[in-house]
């Protein structure tokens, strides 16, 4: 009898769960119901939401992406907020243990859809965490952009993107200022293969979304190019001992003059580079994004971890514009805004593209507030709506950005860093050149 | 001296020394010693035996405890990982190490005194938890300390991390990893030989104390019956007290191995390496030491052997094969007993 009655309980509440989801993505910006929630009274507050690893070696990821939405965010409040409205950054952290974590990721995706105040939200920084993010997004109607996910399959229907959005396969919610790994792995081995001269590759990955993927579009690039693999290993995250992979026999027989790691530095990137230079391998160390993170005194960035010295010749990519026309009035407002930190005063890598992601979802929110939307369901839809549009052009630090009918950037750039030992402050990495793919 | 002598009895003693599992089992190991020195290479060979010795010294502790009480101490791999973190405070806050060390006497003063404080350090730290945490359970349903230990091994890590951050931390590698002396015209690191020796060395020094002493003869009767041994004068609780001393100091000994040969450690490290270490128990006969220690070294040889060639990615999968052909053909492990119950 007892369970009858919690099955029948259980039963109506998920009817009317379904009735309140399904109103809250049908309804159009002029068609706010009387059931969905009414505005903050007197126009209160609006949140951002930003998903991204915060803490631990994750930390150097996260932290100067993060503050890099907070800029923008602080800049509009300081001018009066949008609408009527002050907009409230609302960080969540999915770091676990100092590293990123789908779980916990795909939670706080959750929090953000069930605050109905979050009108958008930036990020993620890792392409496994989209992976499990965009359908959750997807199903809800809400806005995602993300500064710094590289992989294909988030976005372009040829690689499965189709199944990421499976509820509204036509609906983008997800969109990005990242250029993809159809353009990060490939640029990186024209630079090796041409601008470092390397033709022998040791290639290993992290054996993730991200890792391998990046890894392969480099390989065949690169192979295509005429270079030589010597040895292809995935070593999962969590690997500590490299050293089987650098002494294996097919390295010892034909010896490499360059590597390429598909991956981030908490898989293990710092540890790798480490045995590579302790076994007397002091040859290039290329790889994408995932390696370039923040210099020798930022806790678990690659430089830190491998050691300043072991870290010099090494080389790395951004799946995005590092030297934009508005670079050193940008740098400059970071410092200036975040001097009282204890750590990352400084901008990373990703900060502008952030800052880039929060300007496209406060100017839709704008649009959204302007147009009409008055309740919350309706100004989410009308977010989401405009700034997937691919008609509309977004005005941000890095430049004028539109978005494509996937949602990827019509703007792609790869960039070009390498780690300068001698920087002031300590070893970090440094820009040296860009290559644009935009029309 | 066969196997089937051993069936006879009703509860073998198969604590420690594998003596009754006859010359099979070291004639396979030998024989496979052999062909994995030709297939590898020497230096591959070495990188093997480095990380294999690093997960065997884990190992004794776990077959240890389990040998004693028949407890699967899922803390073991977190008192490992504390036993990096209080190496890395002996050799930076105590003797101020911040890298190699400048000359052959400072090397040996601060070896010896890391390993000295640590493995007491870490020691004790595992008397207690058994003290606290497992001793009043002892009567308990077998899940009852297991749980426990799960408990405990989450209180470790977080308390490491209120500390240091979840962060991974460098280590000073007092043996420059640079240093290296040629063999037969391979370059071998002086910090593979010093891990190998040193890890075969304890393991030698533990066979002969519980083989040898008093107090291993009160280790291995209560193994064999905890009853029987406190009705012959057996002090069961301090015979338990110094079985987990031993074991965790060999964790703490392989927490500062780990870090002067990876010279970065994190709070993670005992969840991945205890899992290693439990897997290589169970092969070499979970109670068994001799077992364990070899069951350590065979680990690091698939995982050196998967890297060889190109199949790294599928290390973990071979490791965990390996182990379900074990137990299917020889359930107790390769130098395990036949046990008629409790198993």
């Amino acid at each position: 009898m007892r369970l009858h009655k919690i099955s029948a309980l259980a039963g109506v509440s998920i009817l009317a769960f379904a009735a309140c989801s399904s109103s809250g993505a049908s309804t159009a910006p002029s068609a706010g119901g009387g059931e969905s929630a009414a505005p903050p009274a007197s126009l209160g507050e609006l949140k951002l939401g930003v998903t991204l690893p915060l803490s631990g070696g994750a930390a150097a990821d996260g932290q100067p992406t993060l503050k890099g939405a907070q800029l923008e965010v602080d800049r509009i409040n300081a001018a009066g907020g949008i609408g009527g409205y002050t907009i409230k950054l609302f960080p969540l952290d999915h770091a676990v243990a100092g590293k990123y974590n789908e779980q916990q990721a795909a939670q706080d995706m959750q929090t953000f859809v069930a605050d109905e105040a979050v009108i958008g939200v930036v990020g993620p920084y890792n392409s496994a965490v989209g992976k499990v993010q965009i359908p959750i997004s997807n199903s809800a109607g809400l806005t995602q952009c993300s500064p710094a996910n590289t992989n294909t399959g988030l976005t372009k229907p040829e690689e499965g993107a189709l199944d990421l959005r499976k509820d509204f396969p036509d609906r983008i919610n997800y969109i990005r200022v990242a250029a993809t790994d159809s353009l990060q792995g490939p640029a990186m081995a024209i630079y090796d293969y041409d601008t470092l001269g390397l033709k022998n590759l040791l290639i290993v990955d992290d054996v993730t979304t991200f890792g391998k993927g990046v890894a392969d579009t480099f390989q065949s690039k690169f192979e295509e190019l005429g270079g030589n693999v010597v040895l292809r290993q995935g070593a999962p995250a969590d690997t500590t001992d490299f050293n089987g992979i650098i002494n294996s026999q097919a390295v010892e027989a034909s010896p490499p003059d360059g590597v390429y790691y598909g991956g981030v530095v908490t898989s293990g990137a710092g540890l790798f580079l480490k045995q590579l230079r302790q076994a007397g391998l002091d040859i290039p160390f290329t790889g994408p994004d995932g390696i370039v993170n923040g210099s020798v005194n930022d806790d678990g960035s690659l430089i830190k971890i491998a050691g300043a010295d072991a870290a010099a010749n090494s080389y790395g990519t951004i799946a995005a514009i590092g030297d934009f026309p508005a670079k050193a009035e940008f740098d400059a407002a970071f410092e200036e805004h975040f001097s009282a930190d204890s750590d990352f005063k400084t901008p990373g890598a990703y900060s502008g593209p952030a800052n880039a992601c929060a300007v496209v979802l406060l100017e839709a929110l704008k649009a959204a507030v302007d147009g009409g939307a008055a309740d919350m369901a309706g100004i989410r839809e009308a977010v989401r709506a405009y700034a997937s549009d691919p008609a509309n052009s977004f005005d941000t630090v890095l430049g004028p950005i539109s978005f494509d009918e996937n949602g990827d950037t019509t703007v792609p750039f790869i960039s070009f860093y390498d780690v300068d030992t001698a920087a002031a402050g300590g070893a970090d990495w440094v820009f040296k050149e860009q290559q644009s793919f935009g029309e | 001296m066969t196997s089937s002598t051993v069936t006879a009895e009703a509860r073998p003693n198969r604590f420690l020394v594998a003596r009754r599992s006859g010359v099979g089992p070291y004639l396979f190991i030998l024989a496979l010693t052999v062909v994995m020195y030709f297939v590898l290479g020497p230096k591959q060979f070495v990188n093997a035996l480095t990380i294999g010795a690093i997960y065997a010294l884990v190992a004794l502790g776990y077959t240890m405890v389990y040998g004693i009480i028949e407890l699967i101490n899922f803390a073991h791999g977190d008192v490992f990982m504390v036993g990096s973190f209080v190496s890395l405070f002996v050799l930076t806050n105590i003797l101020g190490a911040t890298g190699p060390a400048p000359d052959l006497a400072t090397i040996v003063y601060q070896l010896v005194v890391t390993f000295a404080l640590t493995m007491s350090v870490v020691g004790v730290l595992g008397v207690t938890i058994e003290r606290f945490a497992y001793r009043p359970l002892r009567n308990a349903p077998r899940l009852a300390p297991l749980i426990t230990a799960i408990g405990i091994s989450f209180i470790l890590q977080n308390v490491v991390q209120l500390i240091y951050g979840p962060s991974p931390i460098n280590t000073p590698q007092v043996i420059p990893p640079s240093a290296r002396v040629d063999m037969a015209g391979v370059s071998i690191g002086w910090i593979n030989i010093f891990i190998i020796v040193t890890a075969i060395s304890l393991m030698i020094g533990l066979q002969l104390f519980v083989s040898r002493t008093k107090v291993g003869r009160a280790m291995r009767s209560t193994a064999s019956d905890r009853e029987a041994a406190s009705l012959m004068g057996v002090d069961i609780n301090r015979t338990i007290a110094i079985t987990f001393l031993i074991g965790s100091a060999l964790a703490g000994a392989a927490g500062v191995v780990q870090g002067l040969y990876f010279g970065n450690i994190t709070s993670a490290l005992g969840f991945q390496s205890g899992l290693k270490a439990f897997t290589a128990a169970v092969l070499g006969g979970i109670g068994n030491i001799t077992g364990a220690a070899i069951g350590g070294f065979m680990i690091g040889f698939v995982e050196v052997t998967a890297a060889n060639f190109g199949f790294f990615v599928w290390a973990q999968a071979a490791v965990f094969m390996i182990l379900i052909v074990t137990l299917v053909f020889r359930p107790s492990g390769l130098f395990g007993q036949q046990l008629g119950e409790r198993a």
